[in-house]
Formats: C-alpha cells, structure tokens, sequence
C-alpha cells in the first residue's frame, strides 16, 4: 500500500473533505459560545496552513522564476558553456537576487543595518510611484468629477445633487482640517462635513452588514446543502 | 431589573441564535423575492456585452478565502457572461490565496463552455506586491509573468502572442475584497488608461462611488446583492439569487436588532 | 554610512519613479520595469523574512514551553506539513497541496470571517443607538441602505431609489473629501520619504 493509494482512495474522496470542512467549521464557531481548546486548536491550524501556503506560493511563483532561474540559466551560459561576455548579464541578473538575500541579514547580529537598503529601496520606488498616481487619481479626477456636472448642468436635480457634492466635498475638508479651530464659520462648516462623514459611515455600515450575513450565508449554505444535504 | 434593562442586556448568544435562524430558515424555504438591477452594475454588464468575440478581459483575482461567498458567485456571473461572447480570459491573482481560487474558477467555468487553455483563457498566476505588477503588465506581461501557472512560456501560448500589455486588453476586472481596486486605478487606469471594474466585497463599495462619478471605473458589482444583480441580468439562477432571500430577511432581523436595541434603551432611560 | 547610504538609495530610486511618469520613452519604460522586478523579489524575500520570523517566534515559545506553547507547536507543524506538501508534490489542481487548501485552509478562514456577521448583529442591538443628531443620521443612513438595497426594500421604488442616492451623492462626496485628504497627504509623506526627511522605516540606530 503506497502513499498514492492512501491518497486516490481516501484523501481524494470528497466526501472526507466535506467532513473535515465541516468539523473545523463547527470548531471555529464554537467560539461564539466561548473560547475553547477546540477553537484555538482550530485558529492555530489555519495560521500554520495560509503562511505555509502563502510561503510554497510565494517561492514559486516569484523567487523562483524572477530570481534563482535567470541566475542559474546565465550562470550556465558564463561558467559552463564558456560564454564569458555573458558576464555583464550575469551580474546584472544576480542584483535583484543580491538584494533579496540582502532581507535576511537581519537576522545576523550586528549586521541588520544591512537590510535597510533593499528596505530603502523598495521605499523610494513606491514613494515615488504613489507621488503621480495619487495627483492624478485621487486629487484632479476627483476635483474634475465634482466640478464637471456644473458645465454639463440640464435639470433642476442634477443641479441639486451637483450643489450637494460640491457643499459635501468642501465640508468633509474643511472638518479634516485641524489646524485652525473649529469655531464660528469654519466650525459650522466643517460640522456639516460631519453630517455628511455620518452618512457616509452609516452607508458603509449598512454595506458591512451585507457583507458579513454574505460570508454567514455561504458557511450555512455549505453546512445544509454540501454537508447535510438539507438543502439542494 | 426591569423587562427593559433585561432587554437591553439580552444574552449575546440570544442574539447569535436569532442569527442563524434569521439566514437558515430562508436557505432552507426558498421566498424568491424580486431583484431590482442597480445602474452601477447595468454599465459593467452593457460594457462587456458591447465586446465583440475574441476581445479581452483580464480578470485578476485579489482576494483570501475568507470571502468566498461573495467572491465565487461574481466571478462566475462575469466569466460565464464573457465566456457566452466568446470573448478571451487573462487571469491572474495579486494575493496568493486568490492565484489557488482563481485558477480553479476560471477552469470550471470555461469546462462547461469547452474552452481551452492557452487558447481562449489563460492563467498567468501569482505576483505579490500591487504597485510593480500593475505597474509591470503596463510595459509588458511577459516580463512580470515569464511563464503561465503551469510553468509553460507564455510566448508559445497562442492567446498571449496578442497581449502584449494594457493596450491589448478591453477591460480589467479586480475580484478583491480590500481596496486592491484603487491601486488597479490608481496605476493602470490613471497611467495606462486601462478601463477598470471593481467586483468588490459589500464592506468595499462606498470606496469605490468616487471613482464611478468621476469615470475612473465602468461600473462596479459589489456583495453578493452585486452578484445576484449579475445573474439576472445573464439570465440564470445562481447561487447569489438563492442567497440574496436569506440576505434580505436576515437585514430585517438586524433592523429589527437595531429597533429594539433603542427602544430598550430610551424606554429604559426613561425610568 | 547605516543610515545615510539607504537614504541615498531611497533619493535615487524615488526620483527615478517620479521622472520616468514623466518622461515617455522605451528607455524609461524599460527603467521602470527593471525597477519594478526588483521591487517585487524585495517584496517576496520580505515575505519569507516575516514567515522565519514567525517560525522563529512559535519556537521560541514551545522552547520556553510558555503559556499555550501547544498551540505553537501546531501552527508549526502545520506550516511545515503544508510547506513539504506544496514543494514535494506541486501546488496545482488535484494535488494533495490543494486539497489542504480547498478542504481545511478556505473553510476554516471562510469560518473565521462569518463569525463578525454574529459579532456585527450584536454591536448593531447593544450600541448602536439614536444619542445625538449625528447617531441619528448615522442609524438612518444604515437602515436605508440595509433595507433598500438588499432586502425588500430593493423592490419597493421610493426605498431603492433614495438608498442609491445616498450613496451617489451625501456619502459619495465625504468619501471624495476623505480621498482627497488622503492624497494630499500620502504626496506630502512621500516627498519627506524621498527626501530623507521621514526616516521612521529605518528603525532604530
């Protein structure tokens, strides 16, 4: 009896799986009455499986391909095969390896400091990344979505509804700005951006609702229909 | 203490129960309520029917496992919808959890239509870190995905030999449950003018209403209200129809929470 | 030399980012795309660091036998087991690797997620209640959107009709005002980054 055998013939079985889902899916849930050995046994074993399969994922899919494959391949074409004007390529390929393995050395004592520039690194480039994206998708479309509805104006509600964003827009501002105090008109104005924040937290609230019954809905819906077979 | 202190510090685990009873007993009698399509979701649905067949959708799977129920229904609406126009399938993941989901999804849906891999959809797998891969695919696909999630090259695919980068692709949909869509925006929508959809949890909708009013994205399918929206408009009885009778009565127990959690607590003010 | 040549290194590579937006050629794309693959195996070896960091912190715990170091040991073993499993017999469908996946990891995480639905309930009865004028609108923005969007009222007109409005336009517009703070000030954090002026991911001396 092979490994192979105990996997086609058990493990394979959906039916088992079912099981299994299902048993963890109760432990999980039998927080709701208290926290139990069961429960943390159950969280424990999650946390070790998704950063076991974030690391396999992880390897593969990036470090493998991005990092150890082109090394080896040029490293094959310089010192194996004789190609050494290949060596400039070389190089140039074991940089990003360099600076990956460069992460680790903060685990050497004395040597941390070391990591800091991969760290910096990957800090300028999204720093300076974000720097335009940011200008463009969150300051000048929004700006020209809330000023265009004013040139394109046809009806009496999408004026109101135009003069409502605009009125919504510079109140939240004007509450999210802390350097002056909130009194007298700035205080009005920035207390109806109050007003408006509450909508909008009571909209996401009612969202978050939906969305949370969704993820019950679908846990029940495993439990009656695959488990049980209550439901079709 | 009185019926309305007593009231207002109900048992939590009464609560839990009136829970499972509010979403359980809908799953099990089926109500069949109307769905009322919202405009946000027509636009997604009126933009991939406008494709001809043979156009692209690069469809990225930016979501855990945690989110499933509302995940899987979406991504089957959408897919089966693309997959009926005969319009071709990029997929990819930006969370590791997601590249696992997302390969096995796109492989179900496109078995019922008999579409092949490398021919009419592709899986290019897991990149980690938003901001380089977004930013990536806009030079070249092949650079930040040198082979598939079967580990083939992807230039010998025939579906990839005509996508080189954004400008190959009609549409870009981001399945996630954060704000992982704001980034799609924000580098491939404000740098590369890719056409972008959010297909988000219910918790991530009111983020994206900006970028809808300012056209930033097509239009969005959020929740599994978003989903069933989906389902209606193609024509079939999904999963996320069946679930939305259970989604409404359970709304109305947490209304009906709400009602009594301030009626204990004005009444009991009051004494 | 430890802190001033990453600071360096930052300038260098921000200042790059920022000039190739504005600067379109093959060279500044094919800048920005070397930088981008580096920026993504950085990123990856960041995310192995964390993962012998977590290793190291669960062994450190079952070493001391510290309160609950049963529970360490598990997650420990878990994370070895699913880690020889995906390396010795592939990650892809059918594989032992994903049935782990599909059978235990996904519902226990789907599990995990579903309880804030129960928690969520609960928070609405014990402390969701009309105190001011900014609750009211608070509670009243929440159960339109609950009831006109996806429950029955999203078939009764006048219900659907105002919750989509709500969110098109009052909560709409304080979004855009948060999303315009946020953008002001991630360009501000970022040119003290680039700068050198904000050194905070350096650490300690």
């Amino acid at each position: 009896m092979d490994i192979g055998f105990i996997y086609n013939y058990l493990i394979a079985s959906e039916r088992l799986g079912i099981w299994i889902a299902a048993v963890l899916t109760l432990a999980i849930y039998s927080f709701l009455y208290k926290d139990n050995p069961i429960y943390r046994f159950a969280e424990s074993l999650l946390v070790g499986l998704s950063v076991g399969f974030l690391l396999v994922v992880t390897f593969e899919t990036t470090i493998l391909p991005k990092a150890l494959e082109p090394v080896a391949a040029d490293f094959g074409r310089v010192f194996v095969k004789g190609q050494f004007g290949m060596i400039g390529s070389f190089i140039w390929v074991l940089v990003p390896l360099v600076l990956g393995l460069l992460m680790f050395a903060r685990f050497l004592p004395g040597a941390g400091w070391i990591s800091r520039i991969s760290l910096a690194l990957y800090i300028g480039f999204g720093a300076g990344a974000s720097i335009p994206a940011n200008m463009q998708s969150y300051i000048l479309s929004q700006i020209d979505g809330t000023v265009r509805p004013f040139l394109t104006i046809n009806n009496l509600l999408a004026t109101v509804n135009a003069i409502i964003i605009l009125a919504g827009l510079i109140s939240t501002l004007f509450y999210f700005y802390f350097s002056k105090a909130h009194t007298g008109a700035f205080g009005m104005a920035a207390r109806l951006g109050t007003f408006y924040l509450m909508i909008f937290f009571g909209a996401t609230f009612g969202y978050t609702v939906m969305a949370r019954i969704s993820l019950l809905i679908g846990r029940l819906t495993f439990l009656l229909r695959d488990w049980l077979g209550v439901i079709s | 203490m009185d019926f309305w202190d007593k009231i207002r510090h109900l048992d939590r685990r009464v609560i839990f129960i009136l829970m499972v009873l509010g979403v359980g007993i809908p799953l099990v009698t089926r109500i069949g309520l109307p769905i009322r399509i919202t405009p946000d979701v027509r636009r997604v649905y009126d933009f991939i029917e406008g494709l001809n067949p043979g156009e692209i959708i690069l469809v990225s799977y930016d979501h855990d496992t945690g989110t499933l129920p509302e995940m899987i229904p979406m991504s089957d609406a959408i897919l089966r919808h693309a997959f009926s126009k005969d319009l071709k399938i990029v997929g990819m993941a930006l969370r590791a959890e997601g590249s696992g989901i997302g390969r096995q999804n796109i492989r179900r849906i496109a078995g019922e239509f008999g579409k092949e891999e490398g021919i009419d959809f592709v899986f290019l797998g897991y990149r980690p870190e938003l901001t380089a891969t977004i930013l990536g695919l806009g030079s070249s696909i092949g650079r930040v995905f040198p082979k598939d999630d079967r580990g083939f090259l992807i230039e010998k695919l025939p579906l990839m030999q005509k996508v080189l980068n954004y400008g190959d692709i009609d549409l870009v949909i981001s399945i996630s449950d954060d704000d992982t869509p704001v980034y799609w925006i924000n580098y491939a929508n404000a740098r590369f003018q890719a056409k972008i959809v959010p297909a988000v949890t219910a918790v991530m909708a009111t983020t994206f209403f900006p970028f809808l009013n300012s056209h930033q994205a097509i239009g969005m399918v959020a929740g599994l209200k978003g989903a069933a929206e989906y389902e209606k408009l193609i024509g079939i009885s999904g999963s996320a129809g069946r679930g939305m009778d259970a989604q409404s009565i359970a709304h109305l127990v947490v209304i009906g929470f709400i009602a009594v959690g301030n009626l204990a607590y004005f009444l009991g003010r009051k004494k | 030399m430890r802190r001033s040549f990453p600071i360096i290194v930052c300038f260098a590579f921000g200042i790059v980012m920022l000039a190739q937006f504005f600067i379109p050629s093959g060279f500044s794309s094919n800048v920005r795309s070397e930088i981008t693959d580096w920026a993504q195996i950085i990123y990856a070896s960041a995310l192995i660091v964390g993962i012998v960091g977590l290793m190291k912190y669960h062994a450190i715990r079952i070493s001391r036998r510290s309160d609950g170091w049963f529970y360490n040991l598990i997650t420990i073993l878990s994370l070895v087991f699913m880690a020889f499993i995906g390396f010795a017999f592939g990650r892809m469908d059918g594989s032992p690797f994903m049935w782990l996946f599909n059978y235990m990891m996904a519902p226990m995480q789907a599990s995990v997620f579903s309880l804030l639905a129960f928690f969520v309930a609960s928070a609405a009865y014990r402390g969701f209640q009309a105190r001011n004028a900014e609750a009211v609108l608070l509670l009243a923005s929440t159960v339109f959107i609950m009831f006109g969007i996806a429950s029955v009222g999203n078939s009764i007109r006048p219900f659907s009709d105002i919750a989509v409005w709500i969110l098109n336009n009052p909560s709409m517009a304080a979004r855009r005002g948060i999303f315009i703070g946020v953008g002001l000030g991630t360009i501000a954090v970022s040119l003290r980054v680039i700068l050198g002026v904000e050194r905070t991911y350096l650490g300690k001396e």
